[in-house]
């Protein structure tokens, strides 16, 4: 009997380990399935089946989730949003299953009632009503069946009737429960941290230049010139929700050394030793794609770094940049050519560069990218290892036929005679670009003659242009006692600094990491205060703030003027 | 006796009223149903060229001269609250039109014009199953802007955008502005009104 009892008693056990939560899970699937399933309706709108799921918008207007989803309008953490004249509310599972109070309305504290001091109890005049209850289960399906609140409201005609099955219903009530129901690591009472990572190759004044800036607006933040600890502490109750949400800022320095294969696992050290809520700038030498995957893989936000080759995606979501570096120019360059020539004609595009030069690589894939996107053909890549003699033949195929040719001559200035050829062979172009970039803004290789024909892709603003901005940043740098080095980064990282506390009080006391990248998305476009672009603009997934790209003529002499031949942004 | 009287007496005042002003304004008042606001605007187009969906330069005056109706709208590619419901709005717009969507002219134009490009705008109109003669504009900032003032629809912020459909009569010269989200049935209507 005895026995018996014990062995029911071990086979039984593991079972009895099951999370609490097992009971709530959907038959036949694990944790982590409804969650997987429940994110794909929700962010990509489409059921377990793999059929989209159907609903109605504005009471008589049928759509499916390809259109659509619950993430555009309550975003990925399912904080909400606010466009326009309509605010969505949050579906967070924290949200969701507690009542609701007005904005701005008095909420107690969590702490037990014991530990409320007397400026906290409100007047009973002054305590508000709860907007709604709770959500349930049930008036939650009654929600998104048939649009109607826990208090019986109808709720506004946008948001959707869904056509759900029970077990849908289940599916997507489930994951919105886990949706954004703990914090993101790295923040606790006082402290949110943050991490820069730094390429220790990268050179010293280039290092100071991005951490002298980051690190001043950090301590500015923490310099309580506005009271915060004190305000947080006894300021009025109706702002008590804002200020108890100010921490203080802690920069963590993250350096990597040794080759790029490396640096994963020095990132994951650094994170198992301290987890941080984001990372902030941080700079490396060569492409950006390790720091890149590892953001994204561990969904930890990575704002503004410095890098000219960043990872380059549509659909990857946690690393904001300023623009797509190297391969931006490229893509302008596409853009600028289908705007003089069309993308098919009677011309041949020609690209001439060297295959071990990293700047002339990514400015070729992003030509080649755009310009299939637009339909083109690919055009001819003629390669040769930098250093090498460019021998005739490779001339010889450049200029084959009589055809005019587009030539996209990514090539350094380490070879003069490339340019100087390049000149002899002039009158055989349709049109021909080079980089400023990959000549570090050198333009001595360049003849006076050449100049009448090649155009430079310029990826900032026009030097006469950028003046206003400059000097507000020159200015910030002075009175901080930082000493101006590289203002190309310095003016990157203060205006990093500018859009860091907006992105922080978006946040409130909401500290999830996709809440703080929306903030970023639902930032207005700037053109005030970033003095190396002449405008970055934001939205809702959009990652890379720079658009454009200058193509200009040079002109003659020691110090070439530079005359932009198109917008900034050319289509 | 005055006393109980003056509540119902507010009261039907207050009825009247409303009753008066969605009259007046347009408005459709229904508990879950849309509410827009609808007037007559004297809109000048402005002499600027656009690029289609498909890279083309397009000048919009020609362009929205045209012999069919007209309705118009303001979107953007990465919209994520506004935008959706306009566009699945002009997409069942088109199906519900079925064989008579040619006799109609829809354009969408980006707010967004750094990021929208005319392959964005291709893809978005796909994403929504657009028919024929729904196209969708983007262009350079400073002509967008000037179609965005126009249209007094112009805001700094493209997050403070709002919701506008806009249509225009074969021929007519006055434009009806419909501020709000509108239904099926109340773009339908409009739609309806414009022909007559």
């Amino acid at each position: 009997m005895n026995v018996r009892y014990f062995l029911v008693l071990f086979f039984l056990f593991p079972f009895l380990l099951q999370p609490a939560q097992a009971d709530e899970l959907i038959e036949g699937y694990t944790h982590e399935e409804v969650l997987r399933l429940g994110e794909q309706m929700y962010r990509e709108g489409i059921l377990p089946s793999g059929e989209p799921m159907e609903a109605l918008v504005m009471g008589d207007i049928p759509f499916d989730g390809r259109m659509f989803t619950c993430d555009d309008c309550h975003q990925r953490s399912g904080l909400g949003s606010e466009e326009g004249t309509v605010i969505t509310w949050p579906t967070n599972g924290k949200e969701l299953f507690a009542p609701r109070r007005r904005t701005g309305a008095y909420r107690p504290p969590a702490a037990e009632e014991g530990e409320q001091g007397g400026r906290r109890e409100l007047p009973e005049y002054y305590q508000v009503a709860d907007v709604r209850p709770a959500y349930t289960d049930k008036s939650l399906a009654r929600l998104l069946r048939v649009g109607i609140d826990p208090t019986g409201r109808r709720l506004d005609p946008i948001m959707p009737k869904y056509r759900l099955s029970s077990k849908n219903l289940a599916i997507l009530t489930y994951y919105l429960k886990h949706l954004s129901s703990e914090m993101s690591p790295g923040v606790d009472d006082t402290t949110i941290h943050f991490a820069t990572v730094i390429d220790t190759s990268v050179s010293d004044v280039r290092r100071s230049a991005m951490l002298s800036v980051l690190q001043a607006h950090i301590d500015a933040h923490n310099s309580l010139s506005r009271h915060e600890d004190k305000r947080a502490a006894s300021g009025p109750f109706y702002k008590s929700e804002k200020h108890k949400a100010y921490r203080k800022l802690n920069l963590h320095i993250w350096e990597l050394t040794g080759p790029s294969e490396t640096w994963r696992e020095q990132l994951e050290h650094y994170y198992d030793e301290q987890p941080v809520f984001a990372l902030l700038g941080g700079i490396a030498e060569g492409s950006w794609k390790t720091i890149h995957s590892f953001s994204e893989d561990l969904k930890i936000p990575t704002i503004f770094p410095i890098t000219d080759r960043p990872e380059i995606s549509n659909s990857d979501w946690y690393t904001l940049y300023f623009s797509k570096g190297y391969y931006q120019e490229g893509e302008s360059v596409a853009k600028y050519v289908r705007s003089q020539l069309g993308v098919s004609g009677d011309f041949r595009v020609v690209q001439l560069y060297s295959k071990n030069n990293p700047k002339a690589v990514e400015m070729s894939a992003g030509f080649d990218s755009t310009w299939q996107q637009m339909g083109g053909l690919t055009g001819q890549k003629l390669l040769f290892m930098q250093g090498d003699v460019v021998r005739e033949n490779v001339w010889k195929e450049v200029f084959k036929d009589d055809t005019p040719v587009v030539l996209l001559f990514w090539v350094d200035d380490s070879d003069k005679d490339l340019y100087l050829r390049l000149e002899e062979y002039r009158n055989k172009v349709a049109m021909v670009f080079t980089s400023a970039s990959i000549l570090n803004n050198d333009f001595s290789s360049i003849s006076d003659t050449l100049r009448t024909k090649i155009l430079v892709t310029y990826p900032y603003s026009m030097p006469e242009s950028e003046t206003r901005s400059r000097f507000s940043v020159e200015r910030w740098l002075k009175a901080r006692k930082i000493p101006l080095t590289d203002f190309d980064i310095q003016a990157k990282m203060y205006f990093l600094g500018w859009m860091l506390p907006g992105a922080i009080k978006n946040m409130r006391s909401e500290f999830f990491r996709d809440y703080f990248l929306e903030g970023f998305d639902m930032m207005i476009d700037q053109d005030y205060s970033i003095a190396v672009y002449p405008r970055l603009t934001f939205g809702p997934g959009q990652r890379y703030a720079s658009k454009g790209c200058y193509i200009v003529k040079l002109s003659s002499g020691t110090s070439p003027e530079m005359t932009p031949v198109n917008d900034w942004v050319t289509y | 006796m005055m006393k109980r009287k003056l509540p119902s007496i507010i009261g039907v005042w207050t009825l009247a009223f409303l009753f008066t002003f969605s009259s007046l304004s347009g408005v459709a008042l229904a508990e879950g149903k849309s509410m827009y606001k609808k007037t007559l605007e004297d809109y000048q187009v402005p002499d600027v060229k656009l690029i289609s969906q498909e890279g083309k330069e397009i000048e919009l005056k020609s362009y929205l001269n045209s012999d069919k109706p007209i309705i118009l709208d303001f979107i953007y590619g990465t919209c994520s609250t506004i935008c959706p419901v306009l566009s699945v709005s002009f997409a069942h717009f088109q199906r519900k039109l079925g064989k008579d969507k040619d006799e109609v002219r829809l354009v969408s134009i980006s707010i967004d014009p750094d990021n929208d490009t005319p392959e964005l705008m291709k893809e978005h109109l796909q994403k929504y199953g657009a028919a024929e003669g729904w196209d969708a504009f983007t262009g350079k900032r400073e002509n967008i802007i000037e179609v965005l003032k126009e249209f007094d629809s112009y805001v700094s912020n493209k997050m403070d955008h709002f919701p506008l459909t806009i249509m225009r009569g074969a021929g007519e010269e006055k434009w009806v502005r419909l501020y709000g989200l509108l239904s099926a049935s109340d773009l339908l209507k409009e739609y309806e009104m414009l022909k007559k």
